[in-house]
């Protein structure tokens, strides 16, 4: 962590406070005006981002915490909120996604500590990928089981991009990497647009990732992440490929075989009726419609609904 | 001309962090942004009827930091990749321009205007990314407004010079900064990592000989630059129309009909931005309280 965001007046309350997180390696820049502030986090995001409740008048606060958290979803870049102690009991921590706080005036030690800690909290909490920065194996899991566990019924969604091995092999690893971000961004921005409330969005591991909805918001979500999908696929394949409307690859076995542009499946597992107890059971299931839509042309969504 | 003074132009030019739009867009579009029933796809739209945001979502999305680098050039893609809170974001940091002149909003409605033309003739000549051609007629002169803002002093010299002299705005560019605008927004575009298929239209765009990988788009764009001008109907602060390379002409093909039909389209959606000129005008009035009953 070298670059810190210091949004706001009273928080750096003296120059000793500056110059003693600038002498542990830490590079400061301060920014009182909410524009200025949010225009640093769209083009040239911080490592960390304090800021402070009023910052830059009433309401603007969440603004740019609002605006870090989007642009920093799958970073999870650390957000510290300085505020005064008479402020405290009224803050709605759900409305305030910051991950730490600090009372004002803020010691320059305390200061200190607190970003060390955050550094610390990051790496410890790190199961995420490192490529799409979603939460990885261990968070998907336990998010399943909370699902399993909750009252409301939840779609469990499997997806996964059709030939995507071919694709690595004709377009090479890096082109191959911006396609899973694609997938990654599409999938947070959809989730987050149309079912914010009781969701999840994880990264399994290369082209597999998991999202979960509630039970109604299932088909719209899942609809409108194929229909991005495919409006968005063009700007990464081959004017040729696309005019060709497929390309020849190996398969795994070694043979020449024509296969068709890349494309998305998703396997729906839902929660409804409670008939799961563990988290295997409802990868199983996703499993057999995996192969099912995977079977398919193009990109599709199976919804099972079967009892187990 | 000396060196070490076009040397000088070309630093800050390049070193340009953040160009201003009209008032009335963003008025609008942070109206858009605090209803809960506005969609992405509402605000893309808006967002791709201004040429300066349209061009700072490009940035944006082909940074380094999304992962995209020279890869996005479709407005829709950027918007759907980015989604609703950074777009949100995007206007939030938006600037506007402290003294609103008349050339501005004419260089806002010209860029709208030859975006238009662009996407009739792509689709007309049947090509495969009419939208991504669009896109470069809609950001071709953002090296003009780089120009206005960082050296404001040279802008008004050239201003001068076109009406004095009688010559082009482009001749005079040359003149007085050694530089021309369409060389600047080129720059422009490459430092912000757009698409290669995204700058050499705009780089171009008075010389589509120059172009090397994207000849056919940017001789759609120097014909959408020249036709909107022809047109009257709006003329990007520069009043003398440009010429025609026949180059370029011959590389469109377009006979006689079909050059009628285009026009006519083209006539048919131009009242459509004209609306969207006024809608933006009014709001901006509004904002500033000028409109206000007495």
């Amino acid at each position: 962590m070298q670059r810190i965001l210091v949004a706001g007046d009273t928080i750096l309350h003296t120059p000793a406070s500056k110059l003693i997180i600038e002498a542990m390696g830490y590079q400061i820049i301060t920014s009182s005006r909410l524009q200025d502030a949010v225009s640093l986090i769209l083009e040239d995001p911080p490592d960390l981002l304090i800021t402070e409740k009023g910052f830059a008048g009433g309401g603007h606060d969440l603004d740019l915490i609002t605006a870090a958290k989007a642009c920093l979803q799958k970073a999870n870049i650390p957000i510290l909120l300085a505020l005064n102690d008479s402020e405290l009991s009224g803050v709605d921590w759900d409305l305030f996604p910051v991950d730490d706080f600090m009372i004002k005036p803020v010691l320059p030690e305390v200061l200190l500590a607190r970003i060390e800690l955050a550094q610390s909290r990051l790496i410890r909490v790190f199961d995420n990928n490192p490529l799409s920065r979603l939460p990885g194996n261990t968070s998907i899991l336990r998010a399943i089981q909370k699902t399993i566990d909750s009252e409301e019924p939840h779609g469990v969604c499997y997806i996964d991009i059709d030939n995507f091995k071919p694709y690595n092999d004709r377009y090479g690893f890096s082109r191959g990497d911006e396609v899973l971000l694609m997938v990654a961004r599409l999938t947070v921005n959809v989730v987050e647009e149309n079912a914010r409330n009781g969701s999840f969005v994880g990264h399994v591991g290369g082209d597999d990732f998991v999202f979960i909805v509630r039970e109604e918001h299932i088909d719209t979500v899942c609809q409108r992440l194929i229909a991005n999908f495919e409006r968005v696929k063009n700007m990464f394949l081959s004017p040729e490929d696309i005019a060709a409307g497929c390309f020849i690859g190996e398969d795994r076995q070694g043979n020449r075989t024509e296969f068709e542009l890349l494309s998305l499946s998703v396997a729906v597992v839902t929660t409804a009726g409670n008939k799961y107890k563990h988290y295997g059971e409802i990868s199983a299931t996703a499993s057999q419609i995996k192969h099912y839509t995977k079977s398919l042309p193009g990109s599709n969504y199976v919804i099972d609904r079967r009892n187990p | 001309m000396e060196t070490d003074k076009k040397e000088y132009f070309r630093k800050t030019l390049r070193e340009i962090k953040n160009l201003p739009t009209l008032p009335g867009i963003v008025t609008k579009l942070t109206k858009m942004a605090e209803d809960p029933d506005t969609t992405t796809e509402q605000m893309g739209k808006v967002i791709s009827k201004d040429h300066i945001l349209a061009a700072k979502l490009l940035r944006l999305v082909n940074s380094a930091f999304y992962g995209f680098p020279q890869r996005i050039s479709s407005l829709n893609s950027a918007i759907i990749l980015l989604g609703f809170n950074v777009i949100k974001s995007l206007i939030i940091s938006a600037s506007i321009f402290e003294i609103m002149e008349d050339q501005d909003v004419e260089l806002w409605e010209h860029s709208l205007g030859c975006a238009v033309v662009c996407s009739v003739v792509a689709k007309r000549l049947g090509l495969s990314d009419p939208e991504e051609i669009s896109t470069a007629g809609l950001i071709h002169d953002i090296g003009k407004v780089a120009i206005k803002m960082e050296l404001p002093q040279e802008y008004e010299e050239i201003n001068r010079m076109v009406q004095e002299e009688h010559v082009s705005r482009f001749t005079a560019e040359r003149k007085i900064l050694g530089l021309d605008h369409a060389e600047v927004g080129g720059w422009l575009a490459k430092r912000w990592n757009l698409p290669n298929k995204l700058i050499e239209p705009i780089s171009c765009h008075h010389d589509p000989r120059l172009a090397k990988n994207e000849q056919l788009s940017s001789a759609v764009v120097h014909f959408g630059n020249i036709v909107i001008r022809g047109m009257g109907y709006c003329h990007g602060d520069d009043i003398w129309v440009p010429p025609m390379s026949q180059r370029a002409y011959r590389l469109l093909d377009l006979s006689a009909v079909d050059i009628d039909e285009i026009l006519d389209e083209i006539e048919d959606k131009l009242w459509d931005v004209k609306g969207f000129s006024l809608e933006i005008q009014s709001e901006q009035n509004a904002a500033s309280g000028e409109d206000c009953p007495p």
